[in-house]
């Protein structure tokens, strides 16, 4: 078995390098388990349930074990590295970690699964991934560690996490395999200063205006009202293409399951997406997160839908030119109400780890997702999915984009913003290609809708979803 | 009679042979295995039985696969007589020029732009052709051009990805060239040059005919180059706007590591090795007779 194993991933790493064609290696064959390995063994255990639960003392048998994290390149994950020392200080555990672009991680950590090899244990693992990793059992569910006396924190409190964090990011058909680590909402931000020259003093409260209202006034000088990251990719297909598609009534999928781009509300949206259009830079079908967040904070653009997490840029004077203007919104309502998007990442325990680095791996995320830490991980730069941390009267004066993020989770909150299944990578792909076609004039909204629906109904066909050999879950 | 075995020369090559098996051969024929089977790798309950054929028919009536696969031929258009044109200039300059310093110096600068990995030049890329920030369109607008969405609309974003490629490549060719041109003999080159003079003759009957060899190897080369040309063009616009710069390897990646169907990326690969070696060896055939005439 192990040699088969070594043989297929030698294969699949020469198959890369050796063929011209580079980009279509064949990673290793062997099948994920259906079931996660057995549990770690208990170590300590009869030590801590005598005394009171200390992080020390529960990470005494994992002193000295490394681990490594999927890490982006991204606010959130320099605020951990940032807190990392006292964890390992306390624990003697080691963290390593690897940043990578967001476009490669899924792919990375596949691979890594698909091969067994655990090189991470520590899983990054997207709203839109957890489906996947979990029905694969590429995750171990955390019921193992946070059942565990000797493991678990008294504290750890998973009633805690806004619900709809825990339940997009870290559950997956009712069994938690992430904490929420890295928590995102759509926020309007909008450049104050731009907005009150223009004779507005508060920021549109619906899409209509923006667009009718606000677009006309502040599209000027070679500046634009607003920018909505459109490139091709997860960006299009989540930040641009659902984000127009429910504030309008419409879905991705109805309640019978059925692909519902060609209904009339999903249409609304997209037809809307075009006319705003006029009001955003023109290259807008490139613009990634990056582009976006520092059009802003160069001030060429009055107002952008991001994500939460991108604060840090707007409020730093080394990166932003608008430290003094910046403001905060709930995004815009549409026909059905505000419709926020949701996104976020949870951290995990890979099947594929040794017993000992799991459980090590289980005390980092239980520390750093902990309330405890929840203050610290947010002056650092991170946004934490503890509810307690937004109740603090000095934070919420510090950031004042809490109050729209704690609106958009409590309230207006949708878990399936963009279906969680194993299928949406897939599905994305193809609404990535096709919402940029349609955002070029290539192919209408209409066509491009239909030719989705077809599409994407064949994925979810194809998947057993309609013979009932799956079920319908988002 | 049998001849003697060499021990030595057996030993000295064995190492060379082991390593090309285990990194060329093998591995090829295990893209070929996966190639005729069901392999998704993220559906390991789906199994990964022999599927004959399945996976190059579909890979054949796939209109997306064809379609990249004439994006990649018009990238190659742009591109490779381009490269092939300026390189021979800069290369005829390099050689015919009487300052030595200048051929020196000339000489590091053309490896500068090969040594640079794709991805770097593909972030060049991004803040040279950057409508607002970008240099390309500040120097246009020193003479009145409106900014250009270079990365924002189809055709700019093909032009852009071609110009990034000539910048690249552009200097390989050159040395290739100029390694053709070292070959002509001083007697020959004398002789030619009372006979032709300096000019277009004198390139066409004297410097020619020592060029097309390494034409031959800029053209497999360069072939082979742009049908795995993956990160460049992945970073530059990520085969956007739409499917605009979606070249054949940006194609397959994302069947292999996107969707990771590697039953049928595996099928894509082993046709464009195909059309590889086809198109290689009608250069060999076609340029060699050029030299022979």
């Amino acid at each position: 078995m192990q040699l088969s194993r070594l043989s297929i991933k030698l294969s699949s790493a020469f198959a890369l390098g050796s063929l011209v064609l580079a980009a279509c290696a064949t990673p290793p064959a062997t099948p994920a388990p259906t079931q996660p390995p057995a549990a770690p063994p208990a170590q300590g255990g009869t030590t801590q349930q005598t005394g009171e639960w200390s992080l020390a003392k529960a990470a005494e048998p994992y002193r000295g074990t490394s681990i490594k994290c999927v890490f982006l390149d991204r606010p959130g994950y320099r605020a951990a590295i940032q807190l990392l020392p006292e964890f390992e200080s306390i624990t003697g555990i080691d963290v390593q970690w690897e940043t990578m672009p967001y476009e490669n991680s899924r792919e990375k950590q596949v691979l890594d699964f698909t091969g067994q090899t655990g090189n991470y244990d520590c899983i990054l693992i997207d709203v839109v991934w957890i489906g996947e990793f979990a029905s694969s059992g590429w995750v171990v569910p955390l019921e193992k560690f946070y059942k565990d006396p000797a493991l678990a924190d008294p504290k750890l409190n998973l009633e805690g996490f806004f619900p709809i964090l825990l339940e997009s990011f870290g559950t997956w058909n009712g069994v938690i395999y992430g904490l929420p680590f890295d928590n995102y909402s759509g926020v309007l931000f909008y450049n104050r200063c731009m907005l009150e020259e223009a004779g507005f003093k508060e920021p549109p409260k619906t899409w209509q205006e923006l667009k009718d209202v606000y677009g006309p006034a502040l599209t000027k000088d070679g500046k634009y009202a607003f920018a909505l990251q459109s490139r091709r990719g997860e960006t299009q297909s989540a930040d641009s293409f659902m984000r127009m598609i429910w504030p309008f009534g419409g879905s991705l999928l109805d309640e019978n399951f059925e692909p519902n781009l060609s209904s009339e509300k999903s249409l609304a949206g997209l037809r809307f997406r075009q006319e705003l259009m006029k009001y955003m830079p023109p290259d807008i079908v490139e613009w990634d997160h990056d582009e976006t967040v520092q059009a802003l904070a160069q001030g060429k653009v009055a107002m952008i839908t991001e994500w939460s997490a991108f604060n840090a840029y707007f409020t730093d004077p080394t990166t932003s030119k608008i430290t003094d203007c910046i403001g905060y919104a709930v995004e815009p309502a549409g026909p059905a109400g505000p419709k926020p998007a949701l996104g976020g990442f949870s951290l995990g325990v890979s099947a594929f780890s040794s017993p000992e680095k799991q459980a090590a791996t289980w005390l980092f995320i239980q520390w750093i997702t902990s309330e405890e830490k929840a203050k610290d991980y947010i002056r650092a730069g991170g946004v934490s999915g503890r509810m307690s941390a937004y109740e603090d009267e000095e934070l919420r004066k510090q950031y004042p984009y809490f109050e729209p993020l704690v609106v958009s989770w409590k309230e207006y909150g949708n878990p399936i913003f963009r279906p969680r299944f194993p299928e949406w990578p897939a599905i994305s792909e193809l609404i990535a290609q096709t919402g940029t076609e349609m955002m070029l004039g290539r192919i209408s909204v209409e066509e491009g809708a239909k030719l989705l629906d077809q599409q994407i109904r064949e994925i979810l066909d194809k998947a057993g979803y309609y013979s009932g050999k799956k079920p319908k879950l988002q | 009679m049998l001849r003697r075995v060499n021990w030595p020369a057996v030993a000295l090559i064995t190492p060379a042979v082991i390593a090309l098996l285990a990194v060329g051969i093998y591995p090829l024929l295990f893209v070929l295995d996966v190639s005729l089977r069901q392999y998704q790798l993220t559906k390991p309950y789906l199994g990964t039985d022999y599927v004959g054929l399945q996976n190059y028919l579909s890979v054949l009536n796939d209109g997306l696969f064809w379609g990249s696969l004439g994006r990649t031929a018009l990238f190659f258009l742009l591109a490779v007589p381009a490269e092939v044109v300026l390189g021979t200039l800069i290369a005829l300059f390099v050689d015919g020029t009487r300052c030595r310093l200048c051929s020196a110096v000339l000489r590091v600068m053309l490896v500068l732009p090969i040594a640079m990995t794709p991805t770097v030049t593909g972030l060049i890329g991004r803040l040279l052709f950057n409508r607002d920030f970008g240099l390309v369109n500040y120097l246009l607008s020193l003479v009145g051009v409106e900014p250009i969405a270079w990365l924002g609309e189809p055709e700019p974003a093909m032009i852009t990805i071609a110009l990034m490629d000539i910048w690249q490549w552009t200097p390989f060719v050159a040395l290739v060239m100029l390694s053709g041109l070292a070959l002509v003999p001083q007697d020959v080159r004398e002789s030619g040059h009372l006979d032709a003079g300096y000019g277009w003759h004198f390139f066409r009957n004297i410097q020619m005919p020592y060029l097309l060899p390494g034409l031959t190897a800029v053209l497999i080369l360069r072939t082979v180059d742009i049908l795995k040309l993956f990160d460049m063009v992945f970073v530059l616009t990520r085969g956007g706007p739409g499917v605009s710069t979606e070249l054949v390897s940006v194609y397959i990646q994302r069947v292999g590591f996107r969707i990771f169907d590697m039953g049928v990326a595996s099928a894509q690969a082993i046709l464009l090795l195909v059309l590889c070696i086809v198109l290689s060896r009608a250069y060999v055939r076609f340029f060699y007779r050029q030299i022979e005439a």
